[in-house]
């Protein structure tokens, strides 16, 4: 039947015309929301993955004396590594190189920021054994004691927010995407009501020649599947391309600051199978909205 | 009235109407107590003015409409109790000529007619060369892949009854199928419709054309006001 006109005519209905780009809008909407959804649950589980004890310290250097000289930080820097080293619980601690510190702070200071002179803190990476709960505010308080002017960054609490912020970013897309299946539904049952109602004559000559409602609905169905296939590998592809433009835009972005923004090949695939899942939802809605409309015809 | 409701007379019996009423809606009966039976292979006439119910009668034996009350049996199966869902293989059993044909303007004479086939589920191989050679029994033979609207009403009529015939109903209704023909197609018609009651196929015709009652000898109900009288012999007509 694929190949061969329909026996009811709904190639040129005013409802077919739009079918395409409705469902084409749907699905680019659709890839987009999943997309983010998707993203966002990779990055939220990369945040979620940090918050199990990592602990930044900042070492300050020493503030100068009246005549502008300024202690070395070594000595600072060596008690705190020793008082964190002997805290139990406390895995490791090490000394983030000055190179690499100023990596981090190269998008706001600039590539020079060594050659400047500023008085930049040293910091020390310190991570939690597992399973071990830091009591950080005592920590921070034998630390600052030790070494005045130190400070304990705990990743803990602003991971969880950005944690929590990605799962809700994630539930609204998620959502989106049921809002954008809704309408699709929506939109798809009204157009056949339409087109059956066009074609009431038509689809009561096929029943009264021995056309079984499955028949008359399958009419519809193949007429919509082609419709659909267009649209939604349009919009797929629309979709996907925007997708790949910003996955390629946040990977030159990233560097420190955002976790990867790269679907995975799985991810992709369920990203593909969108369309797919679109088209048998408009097809298998077509064909439902014709058979309980005809069941109410003898 | 031809009242064959003992079993005897219903095994032969291919279509049995008993104390039938039928109403649009909830608009006023258009037939009233309409009892009759039709023995296989028989050939009918149904006669009566415009608005007498005839169309109506058809509906009701084509399965268009159930009946507001009464009884009515096709094929020994009463139609109330019919699931929905076969009453589409009951349906294939009886062919239709209907009056305005209702040809799908959208597709050609032969996908017209190979209609009821490809509904039936036939291979598509099958269909062609079956539908060709009854388009050329009833001559149109060379506008097979014609649309309907560039056919005369003549030729419309003719590809009507082919899509009728083509499934091999057991039944053939007619509602005026002569209506929009001229005098000399309407013959040739009658004489299609007569050849198929001779290789068994059941046939009605609903017609107020007193020419053909005149030159086909056949029994006939007559209908007026919604209610139905006879069948009376071909030569009670006067």
């Amino acid at each position: 039947m694929i190949g061969r006109v329909t026996d009811v005519p709904l190639r040129n209905d005013p409802a077919s015309r739009f079918l395409p780009w409705t469902v084409g809008l749907q699905v680019l909407l659709g890839t987009l929301a999943l997309a983010a959804a998707m993203l966002m649950a990779t990055v939220g589980d990369t945040w979620r993955s940090s918050l199990s004890g990592t602990l930044t310290v900042q070492v300050p250097p020493p503030e100068t004396d009246a005549g502008g000289a300024a202690e070395p930080n070594g000595p600072r820097i060596d008690a705190a590594l020793e008082l964190l080293r002997k805290t139990p619980g406390i895995a490791s601690a090490s000394l983030i190189p000055e190179s690499r510190v100023a990596e981090i702070l190269e998008p706001w200071l600039g590539s020079k920021v060594l050659a400047i002179d500023l008085p930049l803190p040293a910091l020390i990476d310190a991570v939690a054994a597992p399973g071990a709960e830091l009591d950080i505010a005592a920590l921070s308080a034998r630390l600052a004691q030790a070494v005045p002017g130190a400070t304990i960054d705990d990743h803990a609490v602003w991971l969880r927010r950005l944690a929590d912020f990605a799962g809700v970013a994630e539930a609204v897309s998620l959502g989106v995407i049921l809002v954008i299946l809704a309408a699709a539904v929506v939109t798809v049952v009204f157009t056949t009501r339409t087109s059956l109602a066009i074609h009431r004559d038509i689809v009561e000559v096929l029943h009264l020649i021995g056309a079984q409602d499955s028949y008359v609905a399958r009419q519809f169905q193949v007429h919509t599947f082609r419709l659909a296939l267009w649209g939604a590998a349009a919009g797929f592809a629309l979709g996907a391309a925007a997708v790949a433009v910003v996955q390629f835009y946040g990977g030159r972005v990233g560097a420190g600051l955002l976790p990867d923004l790269a679907l995975s090949p799985v991810q992709w695939a369920i990203l593909a199978a969108l369309p797919v899942a679109a088209v048998a939802l408009v097809v298998t809605t077509v064909g439902i909205t014709v058979m309980r409309s005809l069941g109410r015809m003898m | 009235m031809a009242e064959k409701t003992n079993s005897a007379n219903a095994v032969g019996d291919i279509v049995r109407f008993e104390n039938v009423g039928m109403r649009y809606r909830l608009g006023a009966e258009v037939l009233h107590d309409v009892s009759f039976s039709l023995p296989a292979g028989s050939f009918h006439f149904l006669t009566g003015p415009s608005g007498a119910g005839k169309s109506s009668l058809l509906r009701l034996m084509y399965l268009a409409h159930r009946p507001s009350r009464g009884l009515i049996s096709m094929f020994g199966r009463d139609v109330s109790t019919i699931p929905r869902r076969e009453l589409a293989a009951l349906r294939r059993r009886i062919g239709v000529v209907f009056q305005e044909f209702k040809l799908l303007d959208h597709l050609s004479a032969l996908d017209n007619v190979a209609l009821p086939l490809r509904i039936a589920g036939a291979r598509e191989g099958q269909i062609r060369d079956h539908v060709a050679e009854l388009l050329r029994w009833v001559g149109l033979e060379g506008r097979i892949e014609e649309r309907p609207s560039t056919l005369s009403g003549g030729e419309q009529q003719r590809v009507a009854i082919a899509r009728a015939v083509i499934g091999r109903p057991q039944i053939l209704l007619a509602d005026e199928p002569t209506g929009n023909v001229d005098p000399e197609i309407a013959l040739r018609l009658m004489y299609l419709l007569e050849e198929l009651n001779k290789i068994g196929t059941t046939v009605v015709v609903a017609t107020h054309n007193e020419s053909l009652l005149e030159r086909f000898r056949h029994p006939y109900f007559h209908i007026e006001d919604g209610l139905l009288t006879g069948p009376f012999p071909a030569d009670a007509r006067k």
